[in-house]
């Protein structure tokens, strides 16, 4: 089955959508004819090279079994926790406004492609000044053959709600090819405490794209964490727009590219209103012939006075044929703001390593211990246990 | 023809430093840029035939190269409403006395004779398009440093010149160093031999001061083995109310062992638009350091760049930008490691007040030769009001093993804690504010030698006053 308005067509009928999203796959899949491929001459793209990729090669989509949700063993009432396209029929009133309103889905070609044929993704709604205790687990893979996995996750927080959730995207098996992407919206309501974490484990010969994009309402908080290992093209947008004074998001990536991997990170930390305050950590390890590129943006809009932003990328280059760029960038209209960032490539530090080693600690070990104490900054900030766990195992297993 | 919007070149600007004198030209083009027009300037110029097929190859390729896309909106400038050449005075003068009086009368304004007396070598002071005053001590020919206008070099020293002419910047590289290329005049050349060292700052005083002249200097400095020059250039323009601009190329190649320094204080008046490309390749142990103060024009987009060819190469940025009400200062570096084991810095401070903006832009590259290189970027940005902005663009790109790259950022206001402590010693606020902004550009001050020092601290004041409340 081809990226075609047919098949678009009979996903959405197959499972009985509403005419709104019906619509809505629509104006996003004329956007995708209308787009032109992103090329190196665009700004974002040019470090970027998407000529490999033909998404028609990948065409069999995965449909909603490639899905699976680990709920809390209770769920407070009036929490809403089903997937996507079953929350877009029983809750209009609360999907409608704002599925795609936040990740717009003509920003490129491959946005509106994720918009017009995405397929699993959660709904969570967490009402005014509820707390779940126990994260909420999304799990996405390919489960019945499916190239195309487009899972879609969109999550409200109410007023002073406060829960941790986990995207986890998983590979069946490590050299699995095909088309993946998995975007999040998130909106927090005054107050909100909301601990968000992605970890994309896709296999080898995947091309991913994300975009994740949360707006932040007065006196919110979010702790997003992304995990980067897998896939061999990855391109993640993580933004935030800070909209209520006192707002604070709390931004952080964690990667390890190997291989032939390519990473490619975009941020955004939109500072709408003053009184805000964000934090933007992404640190990664390259190993091989890997690529990552990070580019990310602070941007402080010119009422938003005694706004506290901060942006680092950190990456360590273990290998002399892995190539990093880093382009952490500012744009600040207004005068009474704190602001600053910084931006590090280099190698494992050979003082340190001298030191360890004169311990009598074998080099490889050495390096490893380095490696982790180099991700420790973020991995004692990942928001809640289970996380923790899973991304300690993971990076674990990565470093061998 | 398009029309050109309304500039805002700032109300007190005529009486800070704006000035005019008559227009009193012995061959002026018309506007406009064309093959006849390129062709008249290479025969005006009695150039030999390499040059003028050189200019109509670049004229082909600024034709062809679109506008940048980024940095600051360019679309207002009108290619065809201006002049491409002019020529003040058709000979070159030998001594201060012999200059035309309106000429003197210029510089008397901008100081150039006092700071000969001081203790200048040489003084190459370029008004209008062509360098008309020239002179430079017997002791630096007799070490055979040949220091002219760019003009004088391509007939005197044809050899030499075509060696290293368009080698650093070739036409191609971008659309202005192409429209440079088709329309060059005046610039200073210099050639340094092996070993020697100039002790004294060589210096040129650029102005333009025809309405809608455009001016296309094109700068050439050879630094040989071992040798040593610190080459200034300050620029004051007076005011006019239509767009002008000025587009140069400067290209510098520094030799093993060998040290550049080139310095800038470029203060157009703010209805020009400068757009320069500047460049330098540093060999074996080479120093190259750019010191590059941006005060006027309306818009500038520079980025002085090195390219570090072999072991051993140090590059060092240090940029000062100052914006005002309408001005937009995109200025930066770009260190570009070739070779192993070289290192490069950048410095840059800027301020913004009165709605102005500064940009950083700078370019970190490390090609997979350039193992164990360093290079640390460091950005402070000082916003005086609400209303002015301050973006940071750093590209870093790093290919090579065992590189160490840092980049650095801030952006902050003028801190209430300081203000409080200076007005509280009974200083006034403007004062105080005044003395901050010279305090956080003192980096680039003391780098200075001491008349532009006292220049740079006074035309701060002049754009500090009434700056606040």
């Amino acid at each position: 089955m081809p990226f075609t308005l047919e098949s678009m067509e009979e996903i959405a009928s197959l499972h009985g959508e509403p005419d709104w999203l019906r619509k809505r796959r629509k104006s996003s899949f004329d956007a995708f004819e209308r787009l032109p491929m992103p090329s190196r001459i665009d700004e974002e793209w040019r470090r970027t090279d998407v000529s490999g990729f033909d998404p028609a090669q990948y065409s069999t989509l995965e449909h909603l079994n490639g899905q699976k949700l680990v709920l809390p063993s209770t769920l407070p009432p009036g929490v809403i926790l089903k997937p996507l396209r079953q929350a877009a029929q029983d809750h209009p009133e609360l999907v409608e406004p704002r599925l795609f309103s936040l990740v717009h889905a003509d920003r490129d070609r491959f946005s509106a492609l994720h918009a017009a044929f995405f397929t699993g993704g959660t709904f969570l709604y967490v009402p005014d000044g509820v707390v779940i205790n126990q994260p909420v687990i999304g799990q996405h893979f390919s489960h019945e053959g499916g190239t195309s996995v487009l899972p879609h996750t969109l999550i409200i927080a109410g007023k002073g709600a406060r829960f941790d959730y986990l995207d986890e995207y998983i590979a069946e098996h490590d050299d699995e090819a095909g088309y993946r992407s998995g975007s999040t919206e998130i909106f927090l309501g005054d107050g909100a405490q909301v601990g968000y974490v992605a970890v994309q484990k896709w296999g080898r010969n995947v091309w991913h794209f994300a975009d994740q994009r949360a707006e932040l309402k007065k006196d919110s908080t979010l702790r997003l964490l992304n995990v980067t290992l897998g896939g061999k093209f990855s391109k993640t947008r993580v933004e935030a727009s800070l909209v209520g004074e006192g707002a604070d998001a709390e931004l952080k990536a964690i990667y390890f590219a190997s291989g032939e991997q390519f990473f490619d990170f975009h941020t955004l930390q939109d500072h709408q209103v003053g009184n805000t305050r964000s934090d933007l950590l992404f640190k990664g390890a390259l190993q091989d012939t890997a690529r990552t590129v990070y580019a990310g943006l602070i941007r402080i809009e010119k009422g938003a006075a005694r706004s506290d932003a901060y942006q680092a990328n950190r990456n360590l280059v273990l290998s002399e044929h892995a190539k990093a760029t880093s382009i952490p960038m500012l744009e600040i209209d207004n005068n009474d703001v704190r602001c600053t960032h910084g931006a590090t490539v280099g190698p494992v530090d050979p003082i340190s390593m001298f030191y360890l080693q004169s311990r009598g600690i074998p080099e490889a070990t050495a390096r490893r211990m380095i490696v982790q104490g180099f991700f420790g900054q973020v991995l004692e900030r990942i928001p809640f246990e289970h996380a923790r766990a899973l991304v300690e195992a993971e990076l674990e297993a990565r470093l061998g | 023809m398009a029309t050109v919007p309304k500039v805002d070149v700032g109300t007190d600007y005529k009486e800070k430093y704006g000035f005019f004198v008559p227009e009193d030209f012995v061959f002026k083009a018309k506007r406009g840029l064309n093959p006849e027009i390129v062709k008249e300037i290479s025969w005006m110029k009695k150039e030999p035939e390499w040059m003028l097929k050189f200019r109509l190859r670049s004229l082909e390729i600024f034709r062809k190269k679109p506008m940048p896309k980024w940095g600051a909106d360019l679309s207002v400038i009108d290619f065809e409403n201006i002049f491409y050449y002019l020529k003040a005075s058709d000979r070159q003068s030998k001594t201060w006395e012999d200059l035309p009086p309106d000429i003197k009368a210029t510089y008397d304004r901008l100081g150039v004779p006092e700071a000969e007396r001081k203790f200048l070598a040489g003084v190459s002071a370029q008004y209008e398009s062509e360098v008309v005053y020239h002179s430079l001590q017997e002791s630096l020919t007799k070490k055979g440093v040949i220091f002219t206008d760019t003009d004088s070099a391509l007939r005197d020293h044809p050899e030499l010149f075509k060696e290293y002419f368009g080698t650093v910047i070739p036409p191609a590289d971008n659309k202005f160093s192409a429209l440079n290329s088709a329309v060059w005049s005046g610039g200073s050349f210099i050639y340094v031999p092996k070993g020697v060292h100039v002790e004294v700052p060589l210096q040129a005083y650029f102005r333009i001061n025809a309405e809608n002249m455009g001016q296309f200097e094109r700068t050439l400095i050879i630094c040989d083995e071992g040798s040593f020059v610190h080459y200034i250039e300050g620029c004051t323009a007076p005011i006019y109310t239509t767009d002008s601009l000025h587009s140069a190329v400067v290209e510098i190649i520094v030799k093993r062992n060998a040290r550049c320094r080139y310095t800038t204080i470029q203060n157009w008046s703010t209805n020009v638009f400068n757009l320069v490309t500047k460049r330098a390749l540093a060999y074996g142990d080479a120093t190259m350091e750019w010191v590059d103060g941006n005060l006027g024009s309306q818009i500038t987009m520079k980025y002085p760049s090195v390219y570090l060819m072999e072991p051993g190469a140090k590059g060092d940025v240090l940029s000062v930008a100052f914006a005002g009400k309408g001005q937009h200062q995109d200025a930066g570096g770009k260190m570009i490691h070739v070779a192993p084991n070289t290192t490069s810095t950048i410095t840059s401070k800027s301020i913004s007040k009165g709605g102005g903006r500064t940009s950083y832009r700078g370019h970190i590259k490390m090609y997979p030769d350039a193992k164990n290189s360093k290079s640390f970027v460091k950005c402070d940005a000082l916003l005086l009001d609400d209303d002015s902005r301050s973006d940071t663009y750093p590209y870093n790109d790093v290919d090579a093993e065992n590189v160490t790259l840092g980049h650095e950022a801030t952006v902050s206001k003028v801190s209430d804690e300081q203000l409080f402590y200076l007005m509280s010693r009974g200083i006034t606020r403007s004062e105080a504010e005044t003395m901050i902004v010279n305090g956080f550009i003192e980096p680039f001050t003391k780098e200075l030698p001491l008349e532009y020092a006292v220049e740079l601290n006074r035309l701060i004041q002049l754009e500090m006053e009434g700056s606040v409340g």
